[in-house]
């Protein structure tokens, strides 16, 4: 394994400095979108090197990016003009120094500011009062419900409020008939995390990450209790496939599952909210899509300037992109009466659905998010027992801060070492 | 005249010493290099000595000591399942090909040796589609409710079935032809001396094509020592991370959503590296003696 993920890094060191001529005329964008997410972008970058602009944009789609993007970062060669990163990686990146503000970009085209985006993707990328990334679009979490099966039951009314509850559904416990099922477990990780936002809790004190609170053991044990009572497609089933054979009533799963679905015959679905606990309070786990630029000295100011023409072309016309099923970030976007043809309008239709889409930017949030998704499916389904799991994943991110993040020292050297780069480059 | 013959040697090794350097050798050297530092693979490594291997083998309330025991014990439960399955069923059926009766040989030889030519990716869909509880062949024709990828021993089972099923090609083919170079006056001699098959296959068949068999063992062996895609794509190391091989915590520590633990996943690396070091040695010696007596 060793040699191989060495054999690998040699190897994409080699191709991409062999590969990185670094055209001039040529903006590199890389964005980790494989299938058809890639497919939307592709068409879009297309469009706009349609438009003949001074510097065109190349797409590439890398689909293990960020190991790339460290292998790049670390040659300093090769390194992207513009790529597309996730909400929870900024505050990290922006910690070790790996991103350059859009400052300069926001600059040259005015247009690129925050009243124009849906705030929480807008926020997603500042980072102490700096503006480090332009928002392309919000996905995650939603729950997509069976309109026949929800007939079937009569409790089409669930649905009057936009929020399924946790009494609903457990209303229906052994008035089901066999095979059916209320709800599937598909990214439940991520409906954890969307009741953890509901009851108030968060994954970080003073900084530090935790796990054991008195909330996040309310979240687990409200939805282990919707497994218990046996209205949840029992553990290892491919919950996605059920649904969409059309017997389980609510699915769990992302924003873009909406074109997947669709192409299911005699599936009548619709979309809402993941389910909470009470009507008032509900949020959708989310994440975005942002454009950002890694650091990067030789970056031109042409260059930046065609980046900025090119988000500008983004925001006017990313329509296209509703068609993967994702919230679009630009607000003339969904204020178009275009885009409400599209399913995931819903989460942008009001004030309140627009503030349930929470996206977690705790620098440490991605440790947690896989300590979660690890023991999820054991812990909900009562193959572990509560208070092991919950020291186990505790101890998991711990561990893992403790020693993945880099500590002040280590920052230190690093900044000496790009001091005497800079003085010999001299 | 002279300069060239004293080059001409370099010229045939050449690319490969460079490939090996390039491919092998230096980055196995950084690899265990990066193993005694706290590494992000961004920043600069930090030299922490042996640091990373202390917590990996003493402290029992890291998690990083338990990640690495559960990987090896799981790591080492499929090389015990899988190895021994991957010589005796390939052996077994290039022993029943040759039999004197069995029709189309070269075309049950290519149908057993296609599956290990099949992306492990696109072949683990298939086979979870197999195995699925509700939609797959499987639980409808034997009317089981089992589901598969979430109960021990299952989980195993099928983790296995697709290795053997994608594995068995290739030392199949290794063994036929050991088999088809075995000379046929042998038979005919253990045949007059009054030996059936069962003691033409063991004190003929057997110990012709030892080198063959030591060959795929070691090889079989240290592969298995590696497996990372089926446990990943059938089981995604569950129940209870009952079939997390090593291999899926080094990935995860290095290439995982957060900040890269690359100094710590190569300790790991470094040590899975001794394991498979130790037991080919051990295989190589056997194999070494057996050949000399």
């Amino acid at each position: 394994m060793r040699k191989r993920l060495m054999f690998m890094l040699v190897l994409l060191t080699v191709l991409l400095a062999a590969c990185s001529g670094d055209d001039e005329n040529k903006i590199q964008f890389w964005t980790p979108l494989t299938g058809d997410d890639g497919a939307y972008m592709d068409k879009l970058v297309e469009e706009y090197n349609a438009t003949e602009p001074e510097i065109e944009v190349n797409h590439v789609i890398t689909s293990d990016m960020y190991t790339k993007m460290y292998t790049v970062l670390n040659s300093g060669n090769g390194i992207p003009d513009l790529s597309i990163i996730h909400a929870d990686r900024i505050a990290s990146f922006v910690e070790q120094g790996l991103l350059e503000p859009m400052t300069d970009i926001m600059e040259a085209q005015p247009n690129l500011n925050a009243d124009n985006y849906i705030p929480q993707a807008w926020t997603a990328g500042e980072v102490d009062g700096t503006q480090y990334t332009i928002p392309l679009d919000i996905h995650g979490s939603a729950m997509y419900y069976n309109e026949d099966l929800m007939k079937k039951y009569g409790v089409e009314h669930w649905l009057d409020d936009d929020v399924v509850t946790f009494d609903e559904m457990l209303s229906l416990q052994g008035q089901l008939e066999e095979g059916d099922y209320v709800l599937n477990d598909a990214l439940i990780g991520w409906v954890v995390l969307a009741q953890l936002q509901n009851l108030g809790g968060d994954i970080q004190e003073d900084g530090k990450p935790v796990i054991d609170t008195p909330e996040m053991r309310e979240a687990f044990q409200a939805i282990k209790d919707l497994s218990d009572a046996g209205i949840m497609t029992p553990y290892g089933e491919d919950g996605y496939l059920m649904f969409q054979s059309g017997n389980v009533m609510f699915s769990t799963d992302g924003t873009w599952s909406s074109t997947g679905h669709a192409q299911v015959e005699d599936l009548n679905f619709g979309v809402t909210n993941i389910y909470s606990f009470e009507p008032s309070i509900f949020h959708n786990r989310s994440s975005a899509h942002l454009f950002a630029m890694l650091t990067k000295e030789e970056r031109t100011d042409e260059k930046e300037a065609g980046i900025a023409d090119f988000l500008e072309f983004i925001r006017e016309n990313s329509i296209e992109w509703a068609e993967a099923g994702q919230i679009v970030a630009s607000v003339d976007v969904i204020e178009s009466p275009e885009y409400e043809n599209y399913m995931q309008s819903f989460f942008t239709s009001n004030q309140a659905e627009e503030e349930s889409l929470y996206i977690y930017t705790y620098e440490h949030y991605p440790y947690v998010a896989e300590a979660i998704d690890t023991y999820v499916g054991d812990l909900i389904h009562g193959e572990i027992d509560m208070d092991e799991g919950f020291a186990d994943m505790q101890r998991f991110v711990e561990d893992k801060v403790d020693e993945g993040a880099l500590d002040m020292e280590n920052t230190e050297l690093l900044d000496e070492d790009e001091l005497e780069e800079e003085l010999s480059d001299e | 005249m002279k300069e060239q013959s004293k080059f001409a040697p370099l010229f045939f090794v050449g690319p490969h010493i460079i490939l090996f350097l390039v491919f092998i050798l230096i980055p196995s050297i950084y690899g265990i290099y990066a193993s005694f530092t706290k590494w992000n693979l961004v920043g600069n490594p930090e030299w922490v000595g042996l640091d990373n291997y202390k917590t990996i083998l003493t402290n029992s309330d890291s998690t990083f000591y338990s990640q690495f025991f559960n990987g090896m014990q799981n790591t080492f439960i499929f090389v015990g399942l899988s190895v021994p399955l991957m010589i005796v069923i390939p052996l077994l059926i290039a022993v029943a090909m040759e039999h004197k009766e069995v029709k189309f040989t070269s075309l049950f030889q290519t149908l057993i040796y296609i599956p290990g030519l099949v992306s492990i990716s696109a072949a683990a869909l298939i086979w979870s589609l197999i195995f699925n509880a509700q939609l797959g062949v499987v639980n409808n024709l034997f009317g089981s409710e089992v589901v598969w990828s979430t109960t021990q021993p299952y989980a195993w089972l099928i983790i296995i079935i697709i290795t053997i099923w994608a594995g068995i090609g290739g030392n199949m083919i290794i063994y036929r032809a050991g088999i088809n170079g075995v000379s046929k006056d042998l038979y005919e001699a253990a045949e007059i001396d009054g030996a059936g098959p069962i003691r033409k296959f063991f004190n003929v068949t057997l110990p012709a094509i030892k080198f063959p068999l030591i060959y795929t063992m070691v090889m079989t062996t240290a592969g298995a020592f590696n497996v990372f895609a089926q446990p990943l794509m059938m089981t995604e190391g569950g129940p209870r991370q009952s079939t997390t091989v090593l291999m899926m915590y080094i990935r995860d520590l290095a290439f995982s959503h957060g900040e890269s633990i690359a100094g710590m996943a190569s300790a790991m690396a470094v040590l899975l590296g001794i394991v498979i070091l130790i037991i080919s040695a051990i295989q190589y010696y056997i194999m070494n003696r057996n050949a000399t007596t």
